[in-house]
């Protein structure tokens, strides 16, 4: 198991409870789909993983190991190994596509010189691979502001294969991308799967994208896990509960 | 509240048991607002209205005697007020056990209170349309506006020195104040201290001492200073860097505050630590705020030195001081004429930088 979820509940200081006991885990090498609802709790529960957000009780385990309450150096490492994507991109704009993606691996660089901004060759060479994955090498000393969504969107991924991450979250990646372009960086996302290794856990609202993309689907419903199966075998009825009963399902390809 | 993991919670139970807490909170503090309400609705219509306005007495008499009993009045009323139904305190805290009922005894007791209070400004400003019309009044009107209007030439040289003093005090006291501001406003800012203790006591200790510092006019400011480091230019430098520097950190910390949160929640999701949390995800972000605002205060800081100058701290201040004490009205009328027109190019010119910096 690379992630093991137990129990976990998360509710907010205003009262909204958002994880309502969310058990599941997820083996090594698994492209994982969570689909449901805006307000389902799919975006806290990703960032319960990597504890962005404190789950209110409940285990998280990644590696074998209990991350829930671990702190300081120790929460750090951990972070170090998960990337994660985001749907606004949340890049550095006024900095350039290079700074960004080795923004990336500020977990393994000393203080002292990430503020001098003072990076090995080895690092630069390492971002410039990265890029590449991605396909973007040309625009390494643009600031990441004048790209386009897309574009930013695979300079965020190659930030975080700047971690070398085990694990790689994605929040809602391509929801504020045109359908083409999601199509595109998704694609990479499946790259990443298959030819790195890395598991992969990716909110996403687009049934389409997942029947293309996922191993296998969760689903959630008011902060609790009412799916959980291959993408395949989501059904008209299936759909209708997670989306619930007013839902049509549109098409983009 | 975080429990412990092992032990089963029911989420209902923390939701109602912080709901309870918080409106325990609530009504205490609504207790002591409608405490207050009573205490200043006694204490303005006994002294201001009663005393001043009825019996027209001149010299108010005060003994903490008195005080204490309408304080004491106060206490029984408010906490009673504040337990039934037309509490007005228990409405803006949200805690109204009958809305209906509050609705209207809210608008009474508001429109109360704010007409007493406009009655009292009104006796305490002593306000008199016959000073303002008097025809003694409208001669002296007539007398120090000609002689503003007709400018003495004669200082022109002396007054040009004088405000380009001015304009230096300024310009040092908003550049040496920029390195202490930077460095503050990072630990006022509530977005990077509140994640424990320790920090969190330090941004409130800090954030005290800057409002008490900011609550104290550069004006004041200068009559210290001239006093420890004599009367002259460097006084009123000295009162406007300390100024500066607490007014701004309260400008640069909000601008913190409001920065998009997401690049900061990448960067930490990155596993890097606090110090490169801020320089990564933070600063990019606010460079162009700080340096509009310091440029605005510069502006700022221009006309406050004028004012400064007034009680000994240097510059174009001093010499109006100086020409009014003397009653010569020309020279003082060219003195005007010169911040006034200093003070518009510097407004201009600040308001330029900022908008091609944006």
């Amino acid at each position: 198991m690379i992630v093991e979820v137990k129990k976990l509940h998360k509710i907010y200081n205003n009262g909204t409870h958002a994880l309502k006991g969310v058990s599941f885990s997820v083996q090594p090498g698994e492209f994982l789909v969570i689909i449901g609802l805006s307000g389902s709790g799919k975006s806290t529960l990703l960032r319960c993983i990597n504890r962005l957000i404190e789950p209110t009780s409940g285990t998280v385990k990644f590696l074998g190991k209990d991350i829930t309450h671990i702190k300081g150096e120790q929460l750090r490492r951990a972070k170090s190994q998960i990337g994660m994507v985001f749907q606004q991109f949340n890049l550095i704009r006024r900095r350039s596509v290079l700074t960004n993606v080795i923004s990336g691996k500020l977990g393994a660089i000393s203080t002292f010189d990430s503020i001098l901004e003072r990076f090995d060759k080895e690092i630069i060479d390492e971002a410039y691979r990265n890029l590449e994955t991605v396909g973007i090498t040309e625009k390494a000393r643009i600031r990441a502001d004048s790209l386009s969504g897309g574009q930013q969107q695979r300079v965020a991924i190659a930030r975080s294969l700047m971690q070398n991450p085990k694990l790689l979250l994605a929040d809602e990646p391509v929801a504020s991308l045109d359908p083409a372009t999601s199509n595109s960086v998704m694609h990479y996302f499946e790259k990443i799967n298959k030819d790195l290794g890395t598991t992969v856990i990716c909110n996403l609202h687009f049934l389409s994208l997942v029947r293309k993309y996922a191993s296998r689907v969760i689903a959630l419903k008011a902060g609790e896990i009412i799916y959980e199966g291959l993408p395949g075998e989501i059904n008209e009825t299936w759909f209708r509960t997670i989306y619930g009963e007013e839902a049509e399902e549109v098409e983009i390809r | 509240m975080i429990a412990e993991p092992e032990i089963e919670i029911l989420p209902h139970k923390i939701i109602e048991r912080n709901k309870q807490r918080e409106d325990k909170f609530n009504f205490v503090k609504a207790v002591l607002l409608d405490i207050f309400f009573v205490f200043y609705s006694v204490v303005v219509l006994k002294r201001a209205i009663y005393y001043k306005f009825f019996l027209e007495m001149r010299e108010l008499p005060f003994s903490w005697g008195d005080i204490g009993i309408l304080f004491i009045i106060s206490i029984v009323v408010g906490i009673f007020w504040a337990s039934t139904k037309t509490s007005l305190s228990c409405k803006l805290f949200g805690i109204a056990k009958d809305n209906k009922t509050t609705k209207w005894t809210v608008e009474i007791f508001g429109w109360f209170l704010f007409n007493i209070t406009f009655i009292a400004g009104w006796i305490v400003t002593k306000f008199s349309l016959v000073d303002l019309f008097s025809s003694e009044g409208i001669q002296g009107a007539q007398r120090i506006f000609g002689a503003l209007f007709q400018p003495e030439m004669g200082i022109f040289d002396d007054a040009l020195f004088a405000i380009i003093e001015t304009i230096y005090i300024a310009l040092l006291a908003t550049l040496i104040s920029i390195p202490p501001t930077l460095f503050l406003s990072f630990f006022t800012a509530r977005n990077l201290m509140r994640d424990n203790k320790v920090s969190f006591a330090v941004y409130y200790v800090l954030r005290i001492i800057l409002n008490f510092v900011r609550s104290i006019e550069p004006l004041i400011w200068a009559i210290i200073f001239s006093v420890w480091v004599g009367i002259g230019p460097f006084a009123g430098m000295i009162a406007l860097f300390i100024h500066t520097i607490a007014s701004n950190a309260k400008l640069y910390s909000e601008a913190i505050e409001n920065i998009e949160q997401g690049p900061v929640e990448a960067i930490s999701a990155t596993g890097a630590n606090k110090v490169q949390i801020v320089w990564y995800g933070v600063v990019p972000q606010i460079i162009l705020p700080f340096l509009s605002f310091t440029i605005y205060r510069w502006d700022i800081n221009v006309r406050m030195a004028t004012v400064i100058g007034l009680v000994g701290g240097g510059g174009i201040g001093t010499m109006l001081i100086q020409y009014q004490g003397l009653a010569r009205w020309h020279e003082v009328g060219l003195i005007i004429l010169m911040i006034a027109f200093v003070v518009w190019v510097m407004d201009y010119i600040s308001a330029r930088i900022r908008e091609a910096i944006y």
